[in-house]
């Protein structure tokens, strides 16, 4: 009994050891919400849309993902708030993080495309969990920056 | 030999009198009593009284209970809208929609739904109306009065009767009466084309027809028992809803595209059972009443397709009512005590549509009203919108009451309360459908959907208490004073869910879209939709006098109302108003009547004056607290005087009526007033034994006063008194 007790004790220890001495894989990007500051440059000024949740939603084979802006105001007179989704914005994982691109789409709002808010130039990461990117709403740079609500 | 021609005298003048009377009452028949729960004759009961005997009905065309309207003091109905619309005014109390403050009662059986207040009376032998709270004996609604209307009975052997009525505006009213064994049959026919043109229709749009049938059995089934049954039933179908549009101070006629007409089928049917031992009586009624209608109506009464409400009730409902009371009527204690309950479920479907203008103007034009042109706009391609609504109510109730009347010498003092428990329960299942387009980023109509069920439930205990005291100066003539608390059963807001649902298609619809309002549509929830019963004291003072041919009521109250049921406006951008418990006012007031018949002479007036503030009243938008209460008359009116004499071999009778109402104030902030006005009457009959001519003519003179007032959609309207009428008629007895 003893003997089989040792015997299972050093397969375990053989493999917690092995999976120690592999090379780290990398990030598998995940669904997940943040809440963060989404900040407008608006004629030459940042605007600061606070408490923002953004949702990140990763396509199945992870290489691409979708990111909802719920409630955002590109100008301070906009006397609505809108939920503005990036479609195709492309990934790339690291051991370290997930990096976000686009150079150029247009979102979708208010029930289909939005040209006027063509986004260009989306750059952006998550690492650990925070998420970070700008990019240019139509005329205007916008960037965000916020922490994983999970 | 002076006694004797005394008594020849006394009995010529009876008989002259039953002559004109065929059925003879008086204020101390004790058969009257027989509809009402006091334990004390009438002219003992501490709160004022009015009672018009059947040939006092027929002569002044009194066949609805809206041609009451003056004849009781204080006592306003205006005639407007449609047979439902049965809005009750009296002393400073009622309200445009919900329930009643008076309770009617038929043949001792109350009449449960509002809806069926209005309806044609054919062999009717009198009406009571007690006013002031009688909560105690009658509970709920009937914090304003009790009208109690009597038909007909066997023992009345009343002769049968064929009558048809012809007039103005193609009206035409046939009915007949008569008895049979123990029982009494009558039946009526009404019809008129209408009184109000619908210029946009070319047509009147309160065209009527009706049929109602009544049947009557009673008899003693042994030395102890007796039994009373009654079945009444009627069938309409009407238009209605004769409300012109009011601007720049002139009032357009009656003209709007959409349908407006009512359908209702009643009936009811109660059965009374008295029990008569040596040391008490009980009194068991029971009944079941049923009531379908189907109303439609053109909510913004424009020529414009705005929107549209059907509203299609089927209700039933069953009461039951047990009383004991001593046998020997000569005690100084008279207790008296019972237990009352009723249930009535009601499945009401009220689907509102919003037609093209509708759409455009209550929802579009408001949706995109927030959003940047810049952004884009919100287009609806559906030419109707319909919210549907279907709602299951139930409403139970029970009371335990007890009075107990005390006699001593010249006084007599009735102590009572009634506990009365109210459960009501609202099941709603609503649902509004629609396609929008967001331009310029949808490229296709979406469908949108949204449902709204749920369930809300309300209880309510009321003790409603009683104590009086009247002094019997002399024979003719006493006093009295009365306390007593009434109440108005509280209910569910069923009108404010089409708000609700286009508010919540509003904000889901923008939700949808990923867009937010800055301000958001804010509306009433169900929660909201419940209000609370209104309870009102009543305190009061009068004298009677009462001898012989000459009957005199003066009265004066005080009565505070609690928790007062007010319409208000819901927050947020809604069509409609609601119910709440919003208020508190008060009334004071006099009230005045007199009946004198001295033989071939009758006169009566009634006068009736009541000052109503709200004490407290916001209704979210302003606060009205000091005005007076709209939609009641500050006075009512009504003098009637008649003559009858011999001409050859027929009697000629000839009455002439003044009566009128005012001044009323239409609006919370009381910047419109009507005046008082006064409308003239008449009838010129020849009587001959078996058959009588008449002639009558109503608002003789052709005032165009106004009876109602109200705003939809931010537009004021009005409704006429009817204009002047003139009729023909031909009664036989066979």
């Amino acid at each position: 009994m003893k003997t089989k007790f040792f015997l299972a004790a050093a397969m375990a220890t053989l493999i917690f050891s092995c999976g120690e001495n592999t090379p780290e894989a990398p990030l598998v990007p995940e669904e997940s919400d943040y809440t963060g500051t989404v900040t407008v440059i608006y004629q030459g000024s940042p605007f600061n849309n606070e408490n923002i949740s953004v949702n990140f939603s990763p396509s199945d084979e992870g290489k691409t993902a979708s990111i909802t802006l719920h409630q955002i105001r590109f100008v301070p007179q906009m006397p609505v708030t809108i939920d503005v989704t990036i479609l195709g914005i492309a990934l790339q994982s690291s051991k370290e993080k997930i990096i976000l691109s686009c150079e150029r789409t247009i979102p979708l709002a208010m029930g289909g495309e939005y040209p006027r808010y063509t986004v260009t130039d989306l750059k952006g990461e998550i690492v650990g969990k925070s998420l970070s990117f700008s990019l240019n709403f139509g005329d205007y740079p916008t960037s965000f920056s916020g922490q994983g609500n999970r | 030999m002076q006694n004797f021609a005394s008594a020849m005298l006394a009995a010529f003048i009876i008989s002259i009198l039953a002559a004109a009377s065929p059925v003879c009452d008086t204020l101390l028949d004790p058969a009257s009593i027989t509809v009402l729960k006091e334990s004390v004759s009438l002219d003992k009961i501490p709160s004022p009284v009015s009672f018009i005997r059947m040939e006092k009905l027929q002569r002044s065309g009194t066949y609805r209970s809206n041609k009451l309207s003056g004849q009781i003091p204080g006592l306003h109905i205006p005639e407007y809208g449609a047979s439902l619309t049965s809005t009750i005014y009296l002393r400073g109390l009622g309200s445009r929609m919900e329930n009643p403050v008076m309770g009617v009662y038929l043949d001792g059986i109350p009449i449960l739904d509002k809806n069926a207040y209005d309806f044609d009376w054919t062999g009717i032998r009198n009406i009571t109306m007690l006013r002031g709270p009688q909560g105690t004996l009658y509970g709920r609604n009937s914090m304003g009065g009790v009208l109690a209307i009597q038909s007909l009975s066997p023992s009345d052997n009343a002769e049968s009767t064929v009558f048809l009525e012809y007039g103005s505006s193609a009206f035409l009213r046939a009915g007949t009466y008569f008895t049979v064994g123990n029982n009494v049959i009558s039946a009526g026919y009404r019809h008129s084309r209408g009184y109000f043109p619908n210029d946009y229709k070319q047509e009147f749009c309160d065209p009527y027809d009706g049929v109602s049938l009544h049947w009557k059995h009673e008899r003693p089934l042994s030395d102890r028992f007796h039994l009373r049954n009654t079945l009444w039933t009627s069938l309409s179908k009407e238009g209605g809803f004769a409300y012109g549009q009011w601007t720049d101070g002139v009032l357009r006629p009656v003209s709007y595209n959409d349908e407006g007409s009512y359908r209702r089928l009643s009936l009811i049917e109660g059965t009374t059972l008295r029990w008569s031992g040596e040391a008490f009586l009980a009194d068991a009624a029971a009944s079941i009443q049923v009531l379908a209608d189907d109303m439609r109506m053109d909510q913004d009464y424009t020529p414009a397709p705005v929107f549209t409400l059907r509203q299609r009730q089927f209700s039933g409902a069953g009461t039951v009512e047990v009383r004991f009371r001593r046998a020997d009527a000569k005690a100084s204690w008279q207790p008296s005590t019972g237990i009352f309950a009723f249930y009535k479920l009601n499945h009401m479907r009220a689907p509102v549509t919003f037609r093209q203008e509708g759409i455009r103007r209550l929802i579009l034009d408001n949706a995109n009203s927030h959003i940047p042109s810049e952004i884009g706009y919100l287009a609806i391609p559906d030419t109707e919108i319909p919210v549907d609504s279907d709602f299951l109510i139930g409403t139970g109730n029970a009371a335990l009451f007890h009075e107990s009347v005390f006699r001593t010498g010249k006084w007599q003092f009735i102590a009572g309360v009634r506990l009365d428990y109210e459960h009501g329960r609202l099941d709603y299942d609503c649902l509004a459908s629609l396609h929008y387009r967001f331009v310029p980023t949808m490229k296709a109509d979406k469908p949108f959907s949204v449902p709204f069920t749920g369930v809300r439930n309300h209880r309510k205990a009321e003790a409603l208490p009683k104590l009086s005291a009247l002094y019997q100066v002399n024979e003719p003539f006493s006093v009295y004073s009365t306390i007593s608390k009434g109440y108005r059963a509280g209910g569910f807001n069923t009108q404010i869910f089409s708000d609700i649902l286009q508010n919540l298609t509003m904000n889901g619809l923008m939700k949808d879209l990923g867009v937010y309002l800055d301000r958001p549509i804010v509306s009433v929830s169900a929660g909201n939709t419940e209000y609370q019963p209104e309870s009102a004291w009543n305190f009061e003072t009068g004298t009677r006098y009462l001898k012989g041919d000459l009957h005199i009521e003066l009265s004066a109250y005080y009565i505070a109302v609690l928790n007062q049921q007010l319409t208000v406006f819901p927050p947020g951008m809604n069509t409609g108003r609601m119910m709440t418990n919003a208020g508190k006012s008060r009334s004071i007031g006099s009230e005045a009547e007199a009946e004198w018949t001295p033989g071939a002479f009758r006169a009566h007036v009634a006068w009736s004056w009541c000052d109503a503030r709200f004490l407290r009243y916001d209704d979210g938008n302003r606060d009205y607290s000091g005005n007076y209460v709209p939609y009641v008359p500050r006075h009512t009116f009504y003098a009637g005087a008649g003559y009858s004499f011999i001409l050859d071999r027929c009697r000629v009778e000839t009455d002439v009526a003044g009566k009128g109402e005012g001044p009323i104030l239409w609006n919370e902030e009381n910047t419109l007033r009507e005046p008082f006005h006064l409308r003239f009457e008449g009838r010129i009959a020849l009587v001959f034994p078996k058959w009588e001519l008449y002639l009558r003519g109503e608002n003789l003179l052709g005032s165009t006063a106004h009876c109602f007032y109200f705003k939809s959609v931010g537009n004021e309207f009005f409704a006429r008194i009817r204009p002047r009428t003139i009729i023909t008629g031909l009664s036989l007895k066979i």
